[in-house]
């Protein structure tokens, strides 16, 4: 469904910020990269809806290589949901949610912010999907909680009703009660439409606890690509290292144990 | 006595905030005013205000400027507020059918001629009717600055369609490319660099006397107020959500009306406020040009020195203005 053919990416300052990058992943699978700060999960997510072109390789979905011709028909089948939820602030929140169905709607009928029956019963419906309740509608985003501003990115990002679902850091600026929260609702609006997604995440034990499969990249390179248990058992120690200086005191690395793995379950 | 503690290093020093370079930068600033103020008369500007002041005060002798001051404070005030108009130069004057509250009047006019038998100067009374409107006059400033508000709105009106193309090409993160970026940018400094009463001067030229020219002046110069303002404020706005909807390929038009236009609603309502502010002033300005409105019946009372019409022209501009700001002041309120 989603394939990585040996992308690597090199920005114009030089950095390398990924290297060699094969993957394929399944359609509806639910899919977590996981890598320190610098590692390229950015990069690689940004790939996919041509944010971020590859220096060599390619991507492709389903079945088509991404291009710069079909750019815009394949950015329609990829939603996505940012750390900082990028919704507008002073728009309220049916027309943040609306927004996510632009590509399909006429210049007027964007204009006068009028969406056509099917987007409008579809926005409904998602926001009360994702939680919210009837008198949100008309209230400006800038006035929810962040636990509430995700669900309301989590809605406009399946307004497209997309065949990949890109989340960067998507509980990143969350507490940990509201992260497990949001989690839950993204695996679960996924898992209901076949949706592929592709997430990344600074807590393991999300990870652990949500994907049916990991990814780790470290200094832009696929370290690890494996089932949650499989990760248990190898450990994070070489995803969170420091590259090649002295090894990091163990107490600094998160460590996911079976204990914790039972914890959760 | 003991020093409580011991005493600091040397390098323990508080300067003052300023230094040599400070002051010579100062000195040289006074200079330079001290240079142009003389080749400006403001000496005599001061003698003269002081003299004044000191007239006022039973201090000074004379004061020319005191004196012209007062000299046309008396030709102001009482300030003309009735209409009055000879009847023998009123076409079609019915005596049964006064507007209202109108009366008529026989103003005595004493008249000199030399009689021609006697060669010797002659006084005599002229008697003529004339049609006395109580409110008349004030009702004609009015009507004029009715339309100076016309004026000025319809000009905020069109420099506001005109700024917003302007705006979106002169916006660097929105212009298709660096050429129409150039163009648009230049010609919204071009638009701003020219004062209104120029523009107005050459468009009255053009379009001949009256409000056209009038709207047309006020609303290029405002449009490049306003282009530029916009585009900066679309340039500095939020790039997050831009970015979200550029990633699903919402295309720029809507990104920028979904992304930026809600972000820079409230400035931009402010900005219109503002313009529309400066055009009402501005409109009863360029009148003196024959730029229509207020100002162009200022000009022609001025020139025949009716200074009391002058004066309730200058009351009801005021007052305008006045009421104006306290509108301004309550939308702006209102809609943030
Ligand atoms: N636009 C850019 N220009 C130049 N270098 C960039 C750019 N974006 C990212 N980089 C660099 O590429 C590398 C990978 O960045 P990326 O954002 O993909 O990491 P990440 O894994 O998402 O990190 P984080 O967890 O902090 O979000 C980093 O070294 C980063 O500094
Ligand atoms: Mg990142």
């Amino acid at each position: 469904m989603l394939k990585f053919h040996s992308v690597s990416k090199r920005y114009d300052d030089g950095t390398q910020a990924l290297s060699e990058v094969h993957l394929d992943i399944p359609q509806g699978q639910f899919c977590v990269l996981l890598g320190s700060s610098g590692a390229g999960k950015s990069t690689l997510l940004y790939m996919v809806n041509g944010l971020v072109t590859p220096t060599t390789g390619q991507v492709e979905i389903g079945g088509k290589a991404l291009n710069r011709a079909n750019m815009k028909s394949i950015r329609r089948t990829v939603g996505m949901v940012h750390q900082q939820f990028n919704l507008t602030p002073r728009l309220s929140v049916a027309m943040n949610v609306l927004s996510g169905a632009l590509p399909f709607v006429s210049y007027l009928r964007a204009a006068a912010m009028w969406y056509p029956r099917v987007l409008r019963e579809r926005a409904c419906k998602l926001l009360a999907e994702v939680g919210l309740s009837p008198e949100h509608l008309t209230r400006r985003v800038s006035e929810l909680s962040g636990g509430q501003m995700q669900r309301v990115g989590i809605a406009r990002a399946f307004m497209l009703e997309p065949q990949v679902l890109l989340a960067d850091e998507p509980v990143a600026s969350l507490d940990p009660r509201v992260s497990r929260d949001i989690m839950v609702l993204l695996r679960d609006e996924a898992k209901r439409r076949g949706t592929t997604v592709v997430c990344s995440l600074h807590q393991p034990e999300l990870a652990v606890e949500f994907a049916d499969r990991i990814i780790a990249l470290k200094g832009g390179k696929l370290i690890f690509d494996g089932t949650p248990e499989q990760l248990v058992a190898a450990g994070l120690d070489s995803i969170y290292q420091n590259n090649e200086s002295k090894p990091a005191p163990s107490h600094s690395v998160p460590h996911v144990t079976p204990q914790m793995l039972e914890a959760l379950a | 006595m003991k020093p409580l503690s011991p005493p600091l290093p040397k390098d323990w020093q508080l300067t003052p905030p300023w230094t040599a370079k400070h002051l010579l930068i100062g000195i040289a600033l006074l200079a330079l005013l001290a240079l142009t103020g003389s080749r400006l008369e403001m000496p005599r500007m001061i003698t003269e205000i002081g003299e004044a002041i000191g007239y006022s005060v039973g201090l000074t002798e004379k004061s020319p400027v005191a004196t012209g001051l007062a000299r046309i404070g008396h030709s102001i005030f009482p300030i003309q507020i009735a209409e009055v108009t000879e009847i023998s130069r009123i076409e079609n004057f019915d005596r049964n059918h006064l507007p209202l509250f109108a009366r008529i009047e026989i103003q005595e006019t004493k008249t000199a001629h030399l009689n021609t038998d006697t060669l010797q100067m002659e006084t005599g009374v002229e008697k003529k009717a004339v049609l006395v409107e109580p409110l008349g006059y004030l009702k004609i400033v009015l009507v004029k600055m009715v339309e100076t508000l016309e004026i000025a709105l319809w000009a905020t009106v069109l420099s506001i369609l005109l700024s917003i193309p302007l705006a979106y090409y002169a916006a660097s993160n929105y212009s298709p490319n660096k050429l129409t970026y150039f163009l648009s940018r230049s010609s919204i400094s071009l638009l701003r660099s020219v004062p209104e009463l120029i523009t107005a001067l050459f468009l009255v030229l053009a379009f001949g006397f009256g409000p056209i020219a009038g709207v047309l002046a006020l609303a290029l110069h405002a449009a490049g107020f306003l282009g530029k303002f916009y585009a900066e404020d679309i340039e500095n706005a939020d790039r997050k959500p831009q970015q979200s909807l550029e990633a699903i390929g919402a295309g720029k038009l809507k990104t920028l009306w979904y992304g930026v236009l809600p972000q820079v609603m409230p400035q931009y309502v402010a900005y219109n406020l503002y313009i529309l502010d400066r055009n009402v002033r501005m409109a009863t300005v360029i009148g003196l040009v024959g730029a229509g409105g207020i100002g162009q019946e200022l000009k022609g009372r001025f020139d025949m020195f009716h200074f009391g019409h002058v004066g309730t022209i200058l009351v009801v501009i005021f007052i305008t203005v006045l009421l104006l700001d306290q509108f301004s002041a309550r939308t702006r309120k209102k809609l943030l």
